[in-house]
């Protein structure tokens, strides 16, 4: 055996010197070095092919080549991505050296935009890009948290503050919605409604906002469109990646509460014989911690003259600053390119993620358990201090002042919220030229999303338990999409224009199932939710299954005349399963016109303007509003009782509403470009206005003796304006051999106002916990007014007892120490003297008047800094924590130490009432500028790298929201509360602004390294 | 030849099938395809028992506005909802919260009737298995519509599934003699079709519709077809199994109660909370008394209602049916105390105006005897007392029995069978507890006639029917109101017009249609 395999050997041999001797024969060999005209710095894998044949080689990591050349062979041609290709003659040299020059059209900046790419000078509509280097520049958590004040009009905010694993929502352009989300379509490669891939492995994110830029995604358009690119490979050198940081977390703040004693003394305030405990627990002490980050990537990447590949893995983990929350994520993503034939391409891109989420639980509604028990964030501020974590029976210790609720020590390390989801993501592309400039592409892709969420609520947890032994529960969903898209793609000349057609045809399916089970009564707490045969008394089980579908054909017309004169026309034909029997079809139609203006020829030449466009464009553009079967008749099992047991009960649920449609939009944006001194500063102005109408909203208009289960029906009825004003500015301020300073700055401005409502009548909404039992309403939607404004009594001071201010008034029965409040006045003028549901009115306004981002980058020799700001003017924030503390069934701030007492009659604080009121006594100014990120790095000199053997070493340490300057009192002016006020009338579009159990925002120390080789 | 073999590779990739973008939703419950099977059209009709066991039908909302509105039950917790204090002081408007939620859960009651009649329209099987079934549907849309009728007079009438909201949304009102019409035919209906006796008496029987016509032609004020169709079921009482409970406590004994042969049509409940408002019952704590921990720790009442004290203390004592129907003391903190019990020195030291008894320890109790009859016996129950396991009696043989005799003397005043039929309610309470000796009132009665044997059955059935949602109804048929209302009355005098004898419509409601 092995001497047969040693004998293969030999006749191999033999055969591949016969091979190379007759090859031999006719050959003579030129070698030589291929540099980089600019910096004279060798190019490793520059294709060198001898003209005419099939013989090639290519660079290797110094720039050398060598290369066998048949005798009757003339020139060799040398060709680099980036670089003009170079043709020289051989003759009779034997070595030839060749420097290339950067290609300077091929390093105009491309943008990717809908089923295509533009130069970015040829643009028409208002898009931001976000490169990789401003992604990298600072450690983030995902990718869309790059996003973060980079691109004007983009609002990027955490669901849930610093939770580890918390969703991020984005938002372009102000909220174009009130039923249907806000968040803009995700692509990710051409793979429409993907989600972020990891933010080392992206190239680009272009941010579509206007029209003429979305109108080719049609009715999922109208909220902007993200581009994500992913890396590619570049044909040379393998390139190997490494990326590692860690950070440190901690909590910005802690909000300053009382102490046992204090504690005590307040209560005995409202209840003499109130008892204090024995302890002394700074709660927030106890259950905030340092919390860590931690992120590894690994990637390598390459290609042949044919192939190109970028693989990569990352791993992700992150422990929570409170105790007992933590989330670990592991992706994978790899991306082929082949070009099989000089005409066809095939590409394949693969992404993969595995999260573990282990939750603590936040931002309760209060709509499951008892008193909001299951918040832990607003358990810190009203769980009474002078109790510890177990009373002298071993059990874990009940409040002793308002509602019945554990402790929330308790609360985070009993319960168990664990989280799983799997994403995979794999698409298949071609691109076959059918002939020159006229190209079919075609791609399939397929993706799921699998979620299994349990959760646990153990026999030890008192009070949340609530005699049920435990409960034990698994909600699981997985979601599939396929995609198929196909499109033509031609380019012609026509005279001194450019004509560019784009044609298509897309389908796209999802599927969604879901099931969820559950027991009480179980044996042991140790099953957690593995058990759930441990438990005898079962939860009525449930599954579901929805599909949707939507097919489109979609056109561009690109037509550039002279290169100065820009004409974009796209349509799209979307039709959605979902959408109602007579509205099944809508059209996306939008235009733009570009006038490259410095190409003129009284500016060709000038001297200070480089640059200057005019843009304008308008279109339409949907919210795919509806829900899968939403228009449909139907009935729904609401499980009642029947002769003595629990049955299946079937009912009308609601009626079919045939004429149910998506949210169209019609925004009109006109923008200015402008580049100075050769572009070291250039200038972006963009002004637009969206007008969004058939917006869906729940019509109470049927009346009730219809007896539908569903009592409101939805109806595209409403309107709302947004219109804003965006600027870009970007400026190198300084450019020289050792030290460079640019500028990002980027600044936006949105209004937004309801135009229309139904019947022209508000909409009262609640987003307080239902526990609060808060009477009345927190915001209301009004025609003329912004969305999601606040609502309530105008706090107007402390009534002494005796003196009623002009304008103001008290409750029947107030007494000294009671709050003033305005009496509003009724439509004719008169004020009735006294503060009734009638005098509730606007107190605030959530919406920011401003955002702001200014990003410097300085650079001297192998050291680079990083200072970016960030900040907001004017949005309101609803203090909620604050309303909830100031009743007396709880802790509370220390500030009520200094409320109003027959012996401190000049505070502005009024006594503790015990009435929950919404009032603009809690209403503050949200307005921040945070110290986002300061990044300093150093990159080793390349004689240093180069004797470790590696192309780049680079090192980094940064802080992240260092320092913050706001009034706000609470402890983070970037809340996020997105409760529902134990009611279904509240939505995340109009629930902005609220302050409550909010997992706090975090202070981080990173450390950085990258390496290259 | 290889470019084809590409082209291939490309028509592949792209060849996804077009779709017709209908939905087909699976797993959804769609009206065009539900009705297949006698099976799924029994769960249709559980619909309309469904919602009659929500706790915004007779065992929270509703029935607190019949207790309220009353002269047998009045407000305990002076600070109690608004809601609740208006309709026992006949101050409720066209916002009444209460009302809000009642109106609607009749006629979601109504709605999966309709919906279930309508779908044994396409149930392919035999007619009389389909009729004994959906008769179960017509008698949910006429006790809800009879309910309906008698608080709100005229209303909107529906008797199908709607399918045309615009049209249905703007409908006129049904006058109250059409819609007596509509219940009597439904009810017929149900007579005919359902079987003569069911498993249980949750489940309507045609002995239930039966009483349920005798019923409502009592109230229409048709007293010989009242007395026509009481008798029937009197006479049929064996056929139906019907007879009187020989202990009239075992009525409110949730254990015990479905042994009985009394129930004729019952609301069903389990003891479990697990369903929220479609299976949680709240009379019990509603009636119960504060802080009271008789039945056990954490099943403290609620004091939302009491009795007025003159309906405690015009009560024969010997009648065994007021000690059944009230609790004239609780355990406070493991100590027993009466209603009226003199106030502790230790309660005057609190509080030199303490009356003792109830109040003293908590100040939403009032110093009267509370209802027992639903707190007594409640069987499974969940935390703060919400939820039992009581069969609430919508309609018992006791009340066939005074249907009868009321009927019987307007047909024939002063009829023998009349009085009998009042005395064999009068006896079996002198019966009072199994195995104890009778006791010697209440008397039978003799000898009356017209309206003063009226009066008495009426005061009868106060009595018997006591805190049964009944009283309500028996004022508003018989125009009591300014009797009862008046000082001499049981909770005193009370502004009480003609009015009052009527809910008005939700005023949202009659902003959606503007013809109501």
């Amino acid at each position: 055996m092995k001497k047969h395999k040693r004998l293969k050997k030999v006749y191999l041999l033999l055969l591949a010197f016969c091979f190379a001797f007759t090859l031999n024969a006719q050959q003579k060999t030129v070698t030589g070095t291929v540099t980089s005209e600019t910096d004279n710095m060798p190019l490793p894998g520059v294709n060198v092919i001898v003209k005419g044949t099939t013989t090639g080689a290519s660079t290797d990591f110094d720039g050398n080549y060598s290369i066998n050349i048949e005798g009757s062979a003339a020139e060799l041609s040398f060709s680099y991505i980036g670089y003009v290709s170079k043709t020289i003659t051989i003759g009779n040299q034997s070595k030839i050296n060749v420097a290339l020059a950067e290609d300077v059209s091929a390093l105009e900046e491309v943008v990717v935009v809908g089923y295509g790419a533009r130069k970015k000078s040829d643009l028409t509509g208002a898009v931001s890009s976000v490169k990789a280097e401003e992604l990298s520049a600072f450690p983030v958590l995902n990718a869309e948290q790059a996003l973060q004040g980079r691109a004007a009009g983009v609002v990027v905010q955490s669901n849930n503050g610093g939770e580890p694993g918390a969703p991020i929502n984005i938002k372009i352009r102000g909220n174009t919605s009130i039923n249907a989300s806000s968040s803009p379509l995700i692509v990710v490669d051409g793979f429409v409604g993907a989600s972020m891939p990891q933010p080392n492995d992206i190239q680009s994110m272009e941010v579509l906002k206007d029209a003429s830029a979305t109108a080719i995604y049609g009715s999922r358009g109208s909220n902007g469109v993200v581009l994500v690119t992913t890396k590619k490979g570049k044909s040379g050198k393998l390139s190997i990646e490494i990326n590692s940081n860690y950070a440190t977390q901690t909590t910005g703040d802690k909000l300053d509460l009382l102490n046992a004693d204090e504690f005590a003394a307040y209560q005995q305030l409202r209840n003499p014989s109130y008892v204090q405990g024995t302890e002394d627990t700074d709660w927030q002490e106890l259950l905030y911690k340092t919390g860590h980050t931690q992120n590894h990537q690994f990637s390598f990447s390459g290609g042949s003259d044919n192939i190109n590949f970028y693989a990569s893995a990352n791993y992700f983990e992150q422990a929570g600053v409170i105790v007992n929350s933590d989330y670990e994520k592991m992706t994978f993503l790899s991306n082929i390119d082949a070009q099989v034939t000089d005409k066809l391409k095939l590409g394949f891109n693969l992404f993969g993620s595995r999260a573990t989420k282990n939750g603590v639980s936040t931002q309760s509604t209060g709509e499951t358990a008892n008193g909001g028990g299951d918040d832990v964030i607003s358990l810190l501020v009203r769980f009474s201090p002078d109790l510890g974590i177990f009373d002298e029976n071993g059990d874990y210790t009940v409040n002793s002042v308002g509602d019945n609720v554990d402790n929330p020590y308790a609360v985070a390390t009993e319960r168990v919220n664990e989280t799983k989801s799997d994403r995979y993501r794999a698409n298949l592309y071609a691109n076959y030229d059918i002939i020159e400039n006229f190209t079919f592409k075609t791609t399939f892709g397929y993706s799921t999303f699998n979620e299994n969420v349990g959760t646990y609520i153990p026999k030890t947890l008192l009070i949340t338990d609530g005699g049920n032994n435990g409960t034990a529960e698994i909600n699981n969903r997985q979601s599939t999409t396929l995609l198929s898209e196909n499109y033509l793609t031609y380019k012609t000349a026509i005279g001194k224009g450019d004509l560019t057609l784009l044609g298509g045809y897309s389908y796209q399916k999802n599927t969604t199932t879901r099931f969820s089970a559950g027991v009480q009564n179980l044996i042991d707490d140790d099953f957690s939710f593995y058990n759930l045969s441990g438990g005898d008394t079962p939860l009525i089980p449930d599954s579901s299954i929805v599909e949707s579908e939507i097919q489109s054909q979609f056109g561009r017309i690109n037509y550039d005349y002279d290169d100065k004169y820009l004409i974009t026309a796209t349509v799209r034909r979307d039709g959605a399963s979902n959408f109602a029997s007579n509205e099944k079809y809508a059209i996306f139609p939008s235009g733009a016109i570009g006038w490259k203006i410095s190409n003129e020829d009284f500016l060709i030449d000038h001297e200070t303007i480089s640059n200057l466009k005019l843009r304008a464009s308008y279109g339409l553009t949907g919210n795919q509003a509806i829900d899968s079967y939403q228009s449909l008749a139907k009935f729904d099992n609401i499980n009642g009782l029947y002769g003595g047991s629990v049955v299946n009960a079937v009912v009308p649920d609601q009626a079919a509403n045939d004429d149910l449609k998506w949210e169209t939009s019609y925004q009109t944006n006109v923008g200015i470009d402008l580049g100075l001194f050769n572009s070291k500063i250039s200038l972006s102005l963009d002004y637009y206005n969206i007008d969004t109408k058939d917006l869906l909203m729940e019509d109470g208009s049927q009346a009730q003796y219809l007896g539908f289960l569903t009592a409101a029906s939805l109806r595209n009825v409403g309107e709302v304006n947004n219109q804003g004003f965006e600027i870009s500015l970007n400026t190198r301020n300084i450019t020289n051999d050792n030290f460079t300073w640019t500028t990002d700055f980027n600044w936006a401005t949105n209004k937004n106002e309801f135009k229309k409502l139904l019947n022209g009548q508000d909409v009262f909404l609640n987003a307080a916990p239902s526990y609060l039992s808060l009477g009345g309403s927190t915001h209301v939607l009004r025609e003329g007014e912004a969305i999601g404004v606040f609502y309530g009594y105008e706090y107007r001071g402390v009534y002494d007892g005796t003196n009623i201010p002009e304008g103001t008034a008290v409750f029947n029965g107030a007494v000294a120490g009671d709050a003033l409040y305005t009496d509003v006045a009724d439509a004719s003028g008169n004020s009735d003297g006294l503060i009734n549901t009638d005098d509730q009115k606007i107190i605030g306004d959530p919406n920011p008047d401003w955002t702001l981002g200014i990003n410097n980058n300085f650079s001297y020799k192998d050291f680079d800094l990083n200072i970016f700001f960030q900040g907001v003017q004017g949005g309101e924030i609803y203090n909620l924590t604050k309303l909830q503390a100031n009743v007396g069934d709880s802790n509370t701030t220390r500030d009520v130490l200094d409320a109003w007492s027959p012996t401190n009659t000049d505070s502005n604080i009024p006594t503790v009432s015990g009435v929950r009121r919404s009032t603009s006594r809690f209403v503050e100014d949200g307005s921040y500028i945070r110290l986002k990120n300061i990044a300093l790095g150093y990159n080793l000199p390349a004689n240093i790298t180069e004797k470790l053997g590696l192309d780049n070493l680079r090192l980094s340490v940064s802080a992240q929201n260092l320092l913050t300057f706001t009034s706000y009192s609470g402890l983070d002016p970037e809340v996020s509360y997105s409760g529902s006020g134990g009611s279904s009338d509240s939505k995340a579009n109009t629930t902005q602004g609220f302050d409550f159990g909010n997992y706090p925002t975090v202070k981080s120390v990173t450390m950085s390294l990258n390496v290259k080789f | 030849m290889k470019t084809y073999k590409y082209l291939f590779l490309l028509i592949g990739l792209s060849m996804i099938s077009c779709s017709d973008l209908e939905e087909e939703p699976v797993g959804l419950l769609s009206p065009t395809t539900y009705f297949t099977s006698l099976d799924k059209l029994q769960v249709a009709v559980n619909g309309a028992y469904g919602y009659m066991h929500n706790r915004f039908f007779l065992t929270r909302e509703t029935g607190l506005t019949l207790m309220l509105r009353s002269d047998m039950v009045e407000i305990s917790d002076p600070n109690t909802r608004q809601e609740r204090i208006d309709h026992d002081e006949f101050t409720d408007l066209d916002d009444n919260g209460q009302t809000l939620v009642s109106w609607p859960i009749m006629y979601q009651i109504v709605a999966a009737a309709n919906q279930a009649i309508a779908g044994a329209e396409t149930v392919d099987a035999d007619e009389a298995e389909i009729n004994a079934i959906v008769a179960q549907a017509y008698f949910a849309r006429a006790l809800a519509y009879y309910h309906l009728v008698r608080q709100f007079g005229d209303i909107p009438y529906l008797s199908e599934p709607v399918t045309n909201v615009e049209e249905a949304n703007n409908i006129e009102k049904t006058a109250v003699a059409d819609v007596y019409a509509n219940i009597i035919a439904d009810f017929t209906f149900a007579k005919t079709w359902l079987p003569l006796t069911q498993d249980k008496r949750s489940i309507p029987s045609a002995g239930a519709a039966s009483s349920y016509l005798a019923s409502v032609y009592l109230t229409m004020g048709d007293y010989p077809m009242a007395y026509a169709e009481a008798k029937d079921v009197i006479s049929k009482k064996n056929i139906y199994g019907y007879d009187l409970e020989p202990d009239f406590q075992n009525l409110f004994n949730s254990s015990v109660v479905r042994d009985s042969k009394e129930p004729i049509f019952t609301l069903d409940y389990i003891g479990d909370t697990s369903l929220g408002n479609y299976s949680t019952d709240y009379l019990v704590p509603l009636t119960g008394i504060r802080a009271d921990n008789q039945y056990g720790s954490g099943q403290e009442g609620w004091a939302v209602t009491v009795p007025p004290l003159k309906a405690y203390t015009t009560w024969d004592d010997n009648d065994y049916r007021k000690s059944v129907s009230f609790d004239a003391t609780g355990v406070f903190n493991g100590v027993e105390r009466a209603y009226n019990q003199p106030p502790t020195a230790q309660e005057l030291i609190d509080d030199a105006d303490s009356q003792g008894g109830f109040n003293a320890v908590d100040a939403r109790n009032k110093n009267q005897p509370y209802c027992a009859k639903y707190t007594r016996f409640r069987g499974e129950s969940g935390g703060n007392g919400r939820a039992s396991s009581h069969a609430y009696l919508l309609m018992r043989y006791a009340e066939v029995l005074l249907i009868a005799a009321e009927a019987a003397n307007e047909v024939t005043p002063g009829s023998q069978e009349a009085h009998d039929w009042v005395n064999e309610v009068r006896g079996r309470a002198r019966d009072g507890a199994a195995g104890s000796t009778p006791s010697a009132s209440p008397a039978d009665v003799s000898g009356l006639s017209g309206a003063t044997f009226t009066d008495m059955v009426l005061e009868e059935r106060r009595l018997e029917l006591a805190f049964e949602l009944k009283r309500w109804y028996d004022i508003a048929r018989r125009k009591l109101g300014s009797e009862v209302f008046s000082a001499s009355g049981l909770e005193g005098a009370k502004s009480f017009s003609e009015d009052n004898y009527l809910l008005a419509i939700p005023e949202v409601e009659q902003e959606r249609n503007p013809n109501l």
